[in-house]
């Protein structure tokens, strides 16, 4: 399928900031779309960028085949949620969605039916006659997205719509959003920094950092193989371990020469040279972590290391083990309780190991992204970053 | 810890300063005396008298005229002016024009009102009712101008954004979103405009000619040359007339929300 | 580009009647100003024709020396009284419940509705001779009965600081209400006094809205000119005086003309230092 909303080779500068550093990007008809990233990234500019509130210093915007780069806002057929409603405060629900309606002077007729609709599908037909400063959050956020509806955009942009919301609420929004998007079939482009909402939400995503795009991909294809440290960092958590390329095994695998560790075995998706300096990084999760040796295997690394730190999360055990002077984070899951079984305890002799095909390797690190790597804590009970995981 | 009394004694003393001066006044205007030298019975004579004072009321009349007239252009071009500060406030011209909006506010009166002197008297315009009403206009842009804009930048920015979103164009931003949620905004830089119309002096003394007399000029000769007790009573009806102006206004406000 | 030109046009059609309204009434007839004081008056009370500095020059006159000396130290005190009083008071209203202060609010701001000219002729009538407050003084024996509170500079201060009070209570309680009050907690805390944590923390804090708060009573005192005219006398004359005794008594509007130029440059001085001051002070606020 070709590509219905186009980003060709876009910049943006605000003073010395480059919002936007010439991105390229498509997005497909009736495709859930996230732009994922930091505050700062660019992301909400590109959105801004697609509604007509900025138009970009160089490169086009393309809608459905025709360039809307110079379009004013009024006449372009995408219409945007506002991360902060921007519901007119002096009309009522009703008033608010036929707003756009009513500016296209439709007969009084017609405005009636859609706007009963519309207060249908959102379910709010007896709050009609409300002002939206007598409404919740979400009920404001329900009627934004009526508002937009309402003009049957090609594009519904969204910004970070559900930042404002407390975490239950958002979690409904959520569901919501996605049932509206299936009943409408109209494209969503979805802008967030939260990667939760981006993962359950999105048929792909692009993650953004610093004006540019790292990766485009589906949410699977972006956690499980991310191409960059910072995608691999910012996408939930990971240990990066450092070291050199050292030979090939069989023709997908290589070896990878890590602090003191030999030979640890590595997918080699990125058809590495030995003596390539690479970083490694694994999801803690992707790591197992026991008293007894694991049996031997192909493709699995098996390393001995010592319990520094623990940390109890109810549902898994976070621990940080030291190997081979590496620190060490693994992710544990409680599958069953064995009352027989002694637990892992403090300064116990423990072995981890991992398949050769859950690490991936990065040939990029960056020290920008140094923030954004979970590293491990100091001591024990420091607060750190609880990264949702889908 | 425990609070100093201090600063409730001095607001207390001077809400007791500002309200003595107009309490003795009003008091005053019942008094039957000539002069302020003592109690000598209620009366309602100085008000009687007062309704035989022509001049009074022909310079009310002005009064009300020029400051209907006033507030209604300085409205419209005190308007047009926050929406320009506003909207292009990042541009070069408006940082001129800030300045040229804000500058008459800090201008003591007399300045303008010497200054608009001079400029009438070169251009051989005759002094009289339209000159006070152009002097008007002039210092009343400035406080619509910035009451305006004060309400413009409590707007979220958003919703101009969100209106043109949904397909509204410039105009119809203006009439259906501007406007109508400027409205407050609107009524209070108008009450304001009219309220420093009609008790302006300074400004209307340079510029007024013979026979055109306002409110506060005539008040002023009456101070200088007048009776007392007359100035008690017009002063005091002034005051009841403000006081209901204003609490109906804030009434109005109140109910709009 | 096209869009460029479009939001042009727009910016200056929308600037344009406020930009030519002022322009034409305000700028120019200051320029006017500046002209005509370097014109001779001519004996019809116009401006005559040619050029002169005769207008200027007369303002070394040790009679205006003496009205400009008057008009600075009154200005001055009548700063310094409003600002003494009305710190407190902004202290004490952000401090005070919700309630109380929009009622203590409209307390201050009510006497305010009424006429400019009504308030200080309330107080004219205070202060005459056979008025409330010398009744009581000369009987309290404060002061002899010969004592005249009225026509002097100090009636002309006093009813300044009455008419420009809440001008300083209102910026100095905005201030105020945004001030940090935990941080006299902490100041308390590590050990200063009441008084020091006032001065050291509280004024500091609400910097900046004294400073409006003293241009708000300064400048419009420079150019006082109804307050001296009706309580001041001949002893409490400033320079506002003398620009209206020169325009409606002798009808010389050159020579008035000069004494505004003086009175114009004395009122941008204070505006300059505090805008040149707050520019050194805060550099990233100041691109605003």
């Amino acid at each position: 399928m070709s590509e219905f909303l186009e980003f060709r080779n876009v910049s943006k500068r605000f003073g010395a900031i480059q919002a936007v550093d010439g991105v390229s990007l498509g997005i497909k008809k009736g495709e859930f779309f996230s732009l994922l990233g930091p505050s700062g990234c660019g992301k909400t500019t590109m959105l801004r960028l697609a509604a007509g509130f900025e138009y970009p210093d160089t490169g086009q915007v393309i809608l459905d085949g025709a360039d809307i780069t110079d379009l004013s806002p009024n006449k372009r057929k995408v219409n945007t949620i506002f991360q902060s409603y921007a519901l007119f405060p002096h009309l009522n629900v009703w008033e608010n969605i036929a707003f756009g309606l009513r500016v296209a002077k439709r007969s009084k007729r017609d405005i009636e039916t859609e706007v009963e609709a519309m207060l249908r599908l959102i379910r709010m037909g007896d709050q009609a006659g409300k002002k939206p400063d007598q409404l919740s959050g979400g009920q404001k956020q329900r009627v934004a997205i009526a508002r937009a509806l309402i003009n049957k955009p090609q594009v519904l942009l969204l910004d970070e719509p559900l930042a404002a919301l407390d975490l239950k609420l958002r979690q409904r929004m959520l569901i919501e959003l996605d049932m509206i998007h299936d009943q409408v079939g109209i494209t969503f482009l979805y802008v967030t920094h939260d990667q939760g909402e981006a993962m359950s939400l999105s048929d792909r995503i692009a993650v953004m950092d610093s004006g540019r795009i790292e990766q485009v991909g589906s949410p699977a294809e972006i956690y499980e193989t991310p191409r960059t440290s910072f995608v691999a960092a910012f996408i939930g958590d990971t240990n990066f371990l450092e070291g050199e390329v050292t030979g090939l095994v069989e023709s997908e695998y290589c070896q990878v020469k890590i602090a003191d560790i030999p030979g640890v075995i590595c997918f080699n998706d990125k058809s590495m040279k030995p003596g390539n300096p690479v970083y490694l990084s694994i999801r803690p999760e992707k790591i197992h972590i026991s008293r007894d040796r694991p049996e031997e295997s192909r493709l699995r690394n098996i390393v001995p290391a010592v319990v520094e730190d623990m940390i109890y999360l109810g549902s898994t055990t976070k621990y940080w083990v030291r190997t081979h002077g590496l620190r060490v984070q693994v992710l544990r899951q409680h599958f069953r309780f064995f009352l027989d079984e002694k637990p892992i305890r403090w300064n116990d002799d423990v072995w981890i190991w991992w398949h050769g095909d859950d690490g991936f390797m990065l040939d990029r690190y960056r020290a920008v992204d140094e923030h954004l790597v979970a590293l491990p804590p100091r001591k024990v009970g420091e607060p750190e970053d609880n990264n949702e995981k889908p | 810890m425990r609070r100093s009394r201090f600063p409730f004694i001095v607001t207390m003393a001077v809400l007791f300063f500002f309200y003595l001066p107009i309490i003795i006044l009003i008091v005053n205007s019942f008094n039957a005396s000539r002069f302020e030298s003592g109690w000598q019975g209620f009366s309602l004579m100085w008000y009687k008298r007062l309704f035989h004072e022509p001049e009074i009321w022909r310079a009310a009349r002005n009064s009300l005229l020029i400051a209907a007239a006033a507030t209604a252009v300085s409205l419209v071009i005190g308007t047009t002016a926050a929406i320009a500060l506003h909207r292009f406030a990042r541009s070069r011209l408006q940082r001129f024009h800030f300045g040229l909006v804000y500058t008459p506010l800090v201008v003591p009166e007399i300045l303008m009102g010497i200054s608009l002197l001079m400029l009438f008297v070169t251009a051989g315009v005759e002094l009289g009712l339209f000159t006070i009403f152009l002097a008007h206009v002039t210092f009343c842009i400035s406080f619509v101008a910035m009451t305006v804009l004060a309400r413009l930048q409590d707007f979220d920015e958003s919703i101009v954004e969100a209106a043109q979103d949904l397909g509204a164009g410039w105009w119809a931003t203006t009439r259906r979103v501007l406007l109508p949620m400027l409205l407050p905004g609107l009524i209070a830089g108008g009450l304001l405009a009219f309220t420093l119309s009609i008790d302006d002096f300074v400004i209307t003394f340079f510029v007024a000619g013979p026979g055109s007399t306002t409110l506060p000029i005539r008040v002023y000769s009456m101070i200088k040359y007048g009776s007392p007790p007359l100035i008690n009573a017009l002063s005091t009806i002034l005051l009841v007339l403000t006081f209901t102006a204003v609490a109906a206004s804030q009434r109005l406000s109140r109910s709009r929300h | 580009m096209k869009r460029e030109s479009r939001q042009k046009v727009r910016e200056s059609l929308v600037s344009f009647p406020s930009l030519f309204w002022l322009s034409l009434f305000f700028i120019v007839p200051t320029l006017f100003v500046f002209a005509i004081a370097l014109k001779p008056a001519n004996p019809y009370g116009g401006i005559g024709s040619g050029w002169t500095w005769d207008n200027l020059r007369s303002l070394v006159n040790p009679n205006y020396l003496a009205v400009a000396w008057r008009t600075l130290w009154i200005s001055v005190l009548s700063a310094a009284v409003c600002i003494v009083l009305a710190t407190p008071i902004g202290y004490y209203l952000a401090r005070v419940t919700a309630r109380w202060k929009g009622f203590f609010l409209m307390l201050i701001i009510v006497p305010f509705w009424t006429n400019f000219l009504i308030r200080i002729f309330a107080w004219k009538v205070l202060l005459h001779p056979e008025g409330a407050i010398k009744k009581a003084l000369a009987f309290s024996g404060l002061i002899g009965p010969q004592t005249s509170l009225l026509y002097n500079a100090g009636a002309v201060v006093l009813v300044t600081v009455y008419t420009f009070l809440p001008f300083t209570i209102l910026p100095i309680y905005a201030a105020a209400e945004k001030f940090d009050f935990q941080l006299l907690e902490a100041a308390r805390d590590l050990g200063a006094k009441r008084l020091q944590a006032f001065a050291k923390v509280f004024l500091p804090g609400i910097r900046r809205g004294l400073i409006t708060a003293v241009l708000f009573v300064f400048i419009p005192a420079l150019g006082s000119y109804v307050i001296p005219d009706i309580v001041g006398g001949p002893s409490g004359e400033m320079i506002g005086n003398k620009i209206a005794q020169r325009v409606f008594v002798d009808r010389n509007l050159p020579q008035a003309s000069a004494l505004s130029i003086v009175l114009i440059l004395s009122v941008l001085a204070p505006l300059v230092t505090v805008l040149v001051l707050q520019r050194k002070r805060d550099k990233p606020e100041s691109l605003l």
